[in-house]
């Protein structure tokens, strides 16, 4: 089961913080986003919000274009992912899974299925009968997905559902998240603080900061051409290189930029991957070797252009032998690389 | 990270807690059970082993229905207490605010430090026939004359009862704060009303530290003499009560010790029956 | 519906204060009984406590005995803490069941085979007796609560001190004991708690001086007064005061 989810004037106060500010956003149906921010940003305020646990003090929250802004979390048809799990240690997997269609007044045999159903989704059906402390994380994890599941939400809310885990576990669970969203069509909203881990699961990013939506959009378009400044350094590493409006844009040490900016002063980003060796339409110039470090797939680079020796550039070259501290090397850009935004934003 | 000498220092370190738990807790539970196999013949005691002392327990009447006013007594006042202590420790910990919990929870247990025998004596007061709730009873017209409450089985009950409601209050509420905020969160979001949270939920997870805390109250209750002997009146005795009598007026120390090591073994078969479910830990 | 709750949290509190309430109002009765209807209020039953030095010198014993058999608890109990969670040692188990087992048995009968033994020999009964069982009762408590709290962060905190050169006695006053020194606290103040209100051990060993519950039992063999609610209040009153002032002094502190 599915639903679109429309956030309208979204405010809510904790005593005098204003926790979020001014939230508009429409999710569609079947659609996956995440929330992605720092710590105390409001994402998952907003989730809270969501999932019914908190009224907010202004706005409203549809889903599938009912009013649900002060319905009661057993009403709503949400269910939420805690990021403890939650899972009830007193109960057997298959108990937990079905507690939800307990509830709801469904027969043993068939609501015993369906958790053996569910439990199948995510690989655990033959664990059915162990109680939650005798499985790792990561299988707590499932079993926490299904019984969320089971109930056939439209909307699933994940609280940051794999912090706990390590990476190569997290990567595979990300897999998994996306394959069985999928699978199911239902809307998942997903907060979490880690814009790789965004970017690889989302259909829809927002980026949130300290209470308001920074930046939203598909993954591929928020990394490369991100809406502020702080979605732009939050995305991933950017070169920050000052700039000076001019009647016809922007004024680097490199050299003019066509796009324009508010205000006086303005700061040039640049991804460290955008930067090439050679010449180009915005030539950067001489630079010379601060240190070099292998990654795998490229050298990662801190280069000291000779036009503006007080800036480190942070470049990504291609895998080859690692140059020494001292070597020069010539770098350029294209103009449509660079995010230019107002300093001071 | 032990070695031997470590070893010897930690056993430096237990000796003096552990001799003086031998010589003063030990030993006399060793000799209370010889002195309960001995007999008394007129002022004289007799050591040996012999079972009249606990014959006598089974025979006298006086003695072996005070065990069952006892038991009757105790489990009444278990029951009674944990059933009103688990509804005000839920009021505390889930319908308070958070800030203001400390201090109810402070003000719930307050009169705990009125003195123990103190705090017999006011509940006699109160319920005396010139007492408050005789007088308010007589002053709304609900009876027309003082009824007795005091020095009565009821009084005894409602004594204990409102000590214990106190102390489980303490516990249970330290149990319902432990858990996890998102057990309530989740069942609630899978469709659970508030009754059913705590039924299949909340019950089940608190079971341990309340029978923990029935367990507590058992014990203290059954082995108690100031209550019974203040609020009880004389129609019945309690097997605490019983055994001061015999330490007091003929100074039948086997007797006594008898009827001491009896009362431990209930308490032991209370322990082997809950201890399913008992976690000291957790109290 | 949404107000039974707070019904149910009035009515218990009532029920809660009730003997509570009636002995301090009534302390104050200008009358010899101390039950309604309610003339007064007068002080002459404090004045006349004050006056008894029965209860005075019953008050002076029960603090000493409170506060002597706490602190012997409370060094055996931190002793016999230290010893069973920094080294294995044989039995470890049995060695915690053991002195914790006190805890499980009723005052009465620790009172009373500490009769049985202490007179068999010789030791006449006394204040000393009392105290000696008072730390049988308290010993496992500050046992327990001290034990509960050495964790791996003492534990670390003292292999830092033993790798910088200390000797053991350093360790133990230098670092262990401040580093636990809120259960020691704690431990310290429950066994005064329950030492100070203590009847049953107090009142069987005991001969000629007694503590304060004792006294007031005796007290009540004479019948009702406002004179034992003028006690009580007192007792209560100072009581009180000990835990707010530590509550404001003391957790506060360790909250923040």
């Amino acid at each position: 089961m599915t639903a679109p989810v429309s956030i309208r004037s979204l405010n809510h106060w904790f005593g005098g913080f204003h926790a979020l500010k001014n939230i508009e956003l429409d999710i569609r149906s079947g659609e996956y986003i995440t929330l992605l921010g720092p710590s105390g940003c409001g994402k998952t305020t907003l989730l809270s919000v969501l999932g019914g646990f908190i009224t907010p003090t202004q706005g409203t929250v549809s889903i599938g274009g009912r009013d649900m802004t002060r319905v009661a979390p057993a009403k709503r048809p949400t269910t939420t992912m805690f990021q403890d799990y939650a899972l009830f240690p007193h109960m057997n997997l298959r108990d937990n899974v079905s507690f939800g269609l307990r509830m709801a007044g469904v027969d043993t045999r068939t609501r015993h299925a369906r958790a053996g159903a569910m439990l199948e989704l995510v690989g655990l059906a033959d664990a059915a009968l162990k109680r939650p402390h005798e499985l790792s994380g990561g299988q707590r994890q499932r079993v926490a997905l299904a019984r969320a599941l089971a109930v056939e939400p439209d909307v699933l809310l994940l609280d940051e559902p794999l912090g706990a885990l390590d990476l190569k576990l997290r990567r595979a669970m990300q897999d998994e998240l996306k394959s069985i969203q999928r699978q199911l069509g239902t809307t998942f909203v997903h907060v979490t603080h880690d814009q790789e881990e965004a970017m690889a699961i989302a259909d829809q990013i927002v980026v949130m900061n300290a209470g308001s939506i920074e930046d939203q959009g598909p993954p591929a378009r928020v990394y490369r051409d991100p809406a502020t400044l702080f979605s732009a350094d939050f995305m991933g590493e950017m070169n920050h290189i000052p700039a000076a409006a001019s009647p016809d844009g922007v004024v680097t040490p490199f050299g003019a930029l066509p796009q324009r900016v508010d205000g006086p002063k303005a700061v040039a980003c640049i991804r460290p991957d955008a930067i090439k060796l050679g010449d180009g339409p915005v030539q950067i110039g001489g630079a010379k070797i601060k240190e070099a470090a292998f990654f795998g797939t490229y050298i990662r680079a801190h280069l000291v252009p000779d036009v503006a020796p007080d800036l480190i550039l942070v470049a990504h070259l291609p895998p080859g032998d690692l140059p020494e501290p001292g070597a020069r090397m010539t770098l350029s850009a294209e103009p449509q690389a660079f995010h230019v935004y107002a300093a001071g934003d | 990270m032990t070695n031997e000498g470590q070893s010897l220092q930690g056993c430096g370190f237990v000796t003096p807690a552990l001799l003086w738990t031998i010589a003063f807790f030990v030993v006399p539970f060793l000799v209370m059970g010889a002195m309960s196999l001995a007999t008394l013949e007129g002022r004289t005691l007799i050591w040996g082993v012999s079972l009249s002392n606990y014959a006598e327990i089974a025979e006298k009447a006086y003695i072996w229905r005070a065990f069952l006013v006892s038991l009757e007594i105790t489990l009444t006042v278990t029951v009674v207490s944990v059933l009103l202590a688990y509804p005000l420790a839920w009021i505390i910990a889930f319908r308070v605010p958070a800030e203001w919990q400390r201090l109810a929870l402070l003000l719930a247990v307050l009169p705990f430090w009125t003195s123990y025998v103190v705090r017999s004596y006011a509940w006699l007061l109160v319920l005396a026939r010139e007492g408050m709730i005789n007088q308010a009873m007589l002053g709304i017209g609900l009876i027309s004359e003082p009824i007795t409450l005091a020095n009565t089985r009821f009084a005894t009950v409602t004594g204990f009862v409102h000590f214990f409601v106190m102390l489980l209050t303490l516990t249970i509420y330290a149990n319902l704060i432990q858990l996890s905020p998102n057990y309530r969160r989740a069942a609630m979001d899978l469709g659970a009303s508030a009754f059913q949270t705590f039924r299949y939920v909340i019950l089940p997870l608190t079971l341990p530290g309340v029978v923990t805390g029935a367990f507590l109250t058992f014990v203290l209750c059954i082995g108690d003499y100031v209550t019974p002997q203040i609020l009880g009146g004389n129609s019945e005795l309690t097997v605490p009560q019983v055994i001061m009598v015999q330490l007091g007026r003929r100074a039948d120390f086997p007797l006594a010790s008898a009827l001491a090591i009896a009362l431990m073994a209930i308490v032991t078969l209370a322990y082997i029956f809950s201890a399913r479910w008992l976690r000291l830990d957790r109290l | 519906m949404r107000v039974l709750p707070w019904l149910y949290l009035v009515i218990a509190f009532g029920f809660i204060y009730l003997p509570v309430g009636t002995l301090v109002l009534f302390s104050f009765q200008d009358g010899t009984l101390p039950v309604p209807p309610f003339n007064g209020p007068s002080m002459r039953w404090y004045a006349e406590v004050a006056a008894d030095d029965d209860l005075v010198s019953a008050l002076a014993n029960s603090l000493l005995i409170a506060t002597a058999s706490s602190a012997v608890a409370v060094v055996l109990g931190f002793c016999a803490a230290y010893g069973l969670a920094r080294h294995v040692l044989p039995g470890s188990v049995f060695l915690r069941g053991l002195l914790i087992a006190p805890l499980t048995v009723s005052y009465l009968i620790i009172g009373l085979g500490l009769l049985i033994v202490l007179t068999r020999a010789g030791l006449g009964l006394s204040l000393l007796t009392v105290a000696i069982g008072h730390v049988v009762i308290n010993l496992p408590l500050a046992f327990a609560i001290i034990y509960a709290s050495m964790g791996a962060q003492q534990q670390n905190a003292e292999r830092a001190a033993r790798d910088l050169g200390a000797g053991e006695a350093q360790v133990v006053w230098l670092v262990t004991v401040p580093m636990v020194l809120p259960a020691i606290a704690a431990a310290f103040f429950l066994s005064v708690t329950f030492s100070w209100d203590e009847f049953i051990i107090a009142f069987l060993l005991t001969r000629f001086d007694v503590t304060l519950p004792v006294e007031i039992w005796s007290l009540l063999r004479s019948g009702l007064s406002p004179r034992l609610n003028a006690v009580g209040s007192l007792v209560f009153l100072v009581s009180v005061t000990a835990v707010v002032l530590l509550e404001l002094f003391v957790f506060r502190k360790r909250r923040v």
